[in-house]
């Protein structure tokens, strides 16, 4: 990335998150460029929620610095949070009002990320009457419809059952094609990394371990050896990067070093 | 709703069968009560004594709602709150209504204030436990998700934690109202010179078990039909969307 040519859509530098005496993120530069899909892989605690918290802004009290190329941030959580007592289409109207988007562009935006999500036939439909596939949708149309430079996502597809969460992997790159955003997706399943992301970003215990480019060429083949040769790779440097032995904390203060990392 | 009928009609059909089995001065049938009833609309001595019932009723709700909804909801999400208040509650809740009518009569007199006073005093700490219960409920998650797409505090609260918490506001309107109902003959029957409680202390001084369950099925009736008629039907508006469960 030459971020004179193209500004970045995050810089983040020398970024330090601690919760109480535990530190959660150490030293973290990561910078990622406009359009690009970015998985970060990391076992659980190894602070890429937080990471993603602190760039959406929902996290503060960190030191360093974190800029955006964007004004507006789209985020998918785990679970689809969509508010139960609306249906599909006003679970988007409430995020379209809440983010004041013009009134003259709601009609084609709805009817362009639901069709592409291939909802069009559920907008009537309240949360309880779908699947959890299409919940999951819904929260990405609603993410999408409200035109974020950025969205981020923590997981989305964790909570599916795998033959959903696959279709979701498929349909969400389809859908990147077109809408072409940054993302940066948080994930601890190497072979959706592998499969998704143009950079796959390895972290431990609050550290960036290592980073590896995807070159699998575009539109990807789920099934294709090439992602099984990178997932394979991934793995590899994965757990690699996991073994490391570190000490974590000075050795003087053994009461900042608790045992287990994160909860 | 026709399962609802069948059983209201047993309900009356126990009544007529213990009323035959009973002297028909000790506990005359629901015939003979709905006769009484009927008697007393059409000289005109329901209506007033009701009126001011339901006056005094929704007066004490108001002022129980008033008092045990922010109450709940502080110590829903406060710790120090709930901490420092729930003694109250728990005080509050212990005292018989009763006492509640006394002291409200000594110290404000012998008027419809001291009625009100008395009556919402003595729903509001059930009000406060309810919502309590709601508040703890609230997915704080949705919070999170509205602040993503740039919800203001207003319309987090109006349109994110308000529906979470209606239907245990809709919950206490419905348990305020059992409550406040029970108080206010009680209130009356002590300290007020008419309404339905007044009316069932008289019969019950001449002895009159007709009249006095004239009267108590007077009651029942309206409570019915608030409940069915109004309760139920914003109820459905509300929470309409909810999925039904079959058990």
């Amino acid at each position: 990335m030459n971020a004179a040519v193209e500004p970045a859509a995050i810089a983040i530098a020398g970024l330090n998150k601690r919760f109480g005496q535990l530190s959660v993120l150490r030293d973290l530069d990561l910078t990622i460029a406009d359009r690009e899909f970015v998985c970060i892989l990391g076992p659980s605690g190894s602070g890429k929620s937080t990471l993603l918290n602190i760039i959406s802004g929902l996290e503060g009290g960190y030191t360093g610095t974190v800029q955006l190329g964007a004004t507006r941030v789209g985020y998918l959580f785990q679970e689809p949070r969509l508010l139960p007592w609306l249906t599909a289409e006003k679970n988007v109207d409430f995020a379209l009002d809440s983010c004041a988007v013009p009134q003259s562009r709601r009609a084609e935006l709805k009817d362009h990320y639901f069709d592409l999500a291939g909802l069009s036939a559920f907008r009537g439909f309240y949360p309880h009457e779908l699947s959890g596939g299409m919940r999951q949708r819904v929260s990405l149309v609603r993410a999408l419809c409200v035109e974020p430079g950025i969205l981020l996502m923590d997981e989305p597809f964790g909570g599916l059952d795998e033959l959903t969460a696959r279709r979701l992997r498929i349909d969400l790159l389809r859908i990147w094609r077109e809408s072409r955003k940054t993302i940066v997706f948080v994930t601890h399943n190497a072979y959706e990394a592998s499969y998704l992301a143009d950079r796959v970003v390895v972290m431990a215990r609050g550290r960036i371990r290592d980073q590896i480019k995807v070159t699998v060429p575009r539109p990807r083949d789920y099934d294709d050896p090439a992602v099984f040769d990178v997932n394979r790779d991934v793995v590899r440097r994965f757990l690699a990067a996991a073994d490391v032995a570190e000490p974590a904390v000075p050795e003087s203060d053994p009461a900042l070093n608790p045992p287990g990392g994160k909860p | 709703m026709g399962l609802r009928l069948a059983s209201l009609a047993g309900a009356f059909l126990i009544w007529w069968l213990l009323s035959l089995a009973m002297p028909a001065n000790l506990l005359p049938g629901p015939w003979v009560a709905s006769v009484t009833l009927a008697k007393d609309f059409a000289q005109g001595d329901v209506l007033p004594h009701l009126a001011i019932t339901l006056l005094r009723v929704t007066g004490g709700l108001a002022l129980a709602m008033a008092i045990g909804v922010p109450l709940g909801i502080l110590m829903g999400i406060n710790h120090r709150a709930e901490k420092v208040l729930d003694i109250w509650v728990m005080v509050g809740l212990t005292v018989p209504s009763l006492c509640y009518a006394i002291i409200c009569f000594i110290l404000i007199g012998l008027n419809e204030a001291a009625t009100i006073v008395a009556i919402g005093l003595t729903a509001a700490p059930s009000i406060a436990i309810n919502l309590w219960e709601g508040v703890k409920t609230i997915d704080f998650k949705l919070v999170e998700m509205a602040r993503i797409f740039e919800a203001g505090r207003t319309r987090i609260l109006a349109r994110v934690l308000l529906p979470q918490v209606m239907p245990y506001i809709m919950a206490s309107v419905r348990m305020g109202l059992g409550i406040v109902w029970k108080i206010a003959v009680l209130v009356e029957l002590i300290g007020r010179p008419n309404g339905v409680g007044f009316k069932l202390f008289y019969w019950y001084q001449l002895a009159d078990m007709a009249q006095v369950l004239a009267w108590t099925l007077l009651f029942t009736l309206v409570m019915l039909v608030i409940e069915l008629g109004i309760l139920k039907q914003i109820e459905h508006r509300l929470f309409g969307w909810r999925p039904r469960v079959g058990l």
